[in-house]
């Protein structure tokens, strides 16, 4: 290593390298490669996975047999559970239904009868006496009727 | 207890790829401990020329191994285990300084006198040259970033613009062009500080 490094003096792309070199060249700390260690052996490994023991592995027959069993067995206890459940004798609920809406939309006459408005009709003439204890007749009624017309004409005249 | 087929633990049978991959994980411990052993010191000078803080140093080679020993499947397949460990730091410590965004420490001047070496130098001497390098480093902070890496990098002797290139990704041309406009701007600065006095 050249040792203008403490001259002052001299300036340029030399000097600024020549700096930078011994900045570059500086020891390393005592005890570094020692305290790396000791960071690794501290930080944490990564997990292993452990193999399946050869009676366990998952690629033999009778491990796949029971674990057929064991996904039906599960199947089969969870639904005989739901059905027990379902089986006891537990009162119905009852629900109200609210009234069925009718045709109307839900809209009432409130009790309202509509009458149509018609003529008055014609008013049967009133019988004023039954003679000889006869009922009177058609003829007789006619005639009656006629009488009482020619009265009320004379009446109208006086 | 044991055959050559396979490792019987109680009632476990602990098979052959199991054996292997414990034999594996210890050759690599083995072969970490070598590459810190050897290459520390190194990644050490690296990361100080950046941060210039011994102790961000130390933390910055650490965080190296760290990730070493995160990324150790791939260690096989790494050609050059020198410049892979210096590109990592070098990353790191970019990294660490981009987030700081502090000066480094050792543009101040009574640290730079006491981490420079002092050999027959006398305390007045050492102290004016201390001055020196502090302002002569407070220069190339002033450099673009592209060509104070490349200054910075080229300064360890043990590294070829090859590998200059290798570590920062760029080819080897551009390490030697940048390299020439980083010593021109730096001359020119210094020759600006010169000139002002």
């Amino acid at each position: 290593m050249t040792t203008n490094h403490h001259n002052p003096s001299s300036f340029g792309p030399e000097s600024a390298e020549e700096t930078l070199r011994i900045v570059a060249s500086l020891p390393a700390p005592q005890g570094l490669e020692y305290r790396i260690h000791a960071a690794l052996g501290s930080a944490p490994r990564r997990a292993r996975v452990l193999p399946w023991p050869t009676a366990l592995k998952p690629q033999s027959n009778w491990m796949r047999t029971a674990a057929a069993a064991a996904i039906v067995f599960v199947v089969a206890g969870g639904g005989w559970g739901v059905y027990r459940r379902v089986e006891q004798n537990r009162p119905a609920k009852v629900i109200v239904l609210p009234p069925r809406i009718g045709a109307s939309g839900g809209f009432s006459a409130a009790g309202a009868v509509r009458t149509p408005q018609t003529i008055s009709g014609p008013a049967a003439p009133q019988v004023s006496q039954v003679r000889d204890g006869k009922k009177p007749t058609a003829k007789a009624g006619a005639k009656a009727a006629q009488k009482s017309s020619v009265t009320s004409q004379v009446a109208g005249r006086k | 207890m044991s055959t050559s087929q396979a490792i019987y633990a109680g009632w476990m049978e602990i098979p052959n790829s199991a054996v292997e991959e414990q034999a594996r994980r210890r050759a690599e411990d083995v072969a970490l401990a070598a590459l810190v052993d050897r290459y520390a010191a190194a990644l050490y000078r690296v990361a100080y020329s950046v941060l210039r803080n011994p102790a961000d140093a130390e933390d910055a080679v650490q965080e190296t191994f760290l990730r070493v020993v995160r990324h150790r499947d791939t260690l096989n397949e790494v050609r050059d285990h020198r410049v892979w460990l210096i590109r990592i730091v070098w990353n790191i410590v970019l990294d660490r300084k981009r987030r700081a965004k502090t000066r480094p420490e050792t543009d101040d001047v009574a640290e730079l006198a006491r981490v420079l070496p002092s050999t027959g130098l006398s305390a007045e001497e050492l102290a004016a040259a201390a001055q020196h390098h502090a302002h002569v480093l407070a220069c190339v902070e002033k450099l673009p970033q592209k060509e104070r890496e490349v200054l910075t990098l080229s300064a360890f002797e043990e590294l070829s613009s090859v590998e200059i290139a290798e570590v920062l990704g760029i080819t080897e041309s551009s390490v030697r062009s940048r390299l020439f406009r980083a010593r021109n701007l730096i001359a020119g600065l210094l020759d600006h500080a010169r000139s002002s006095k």
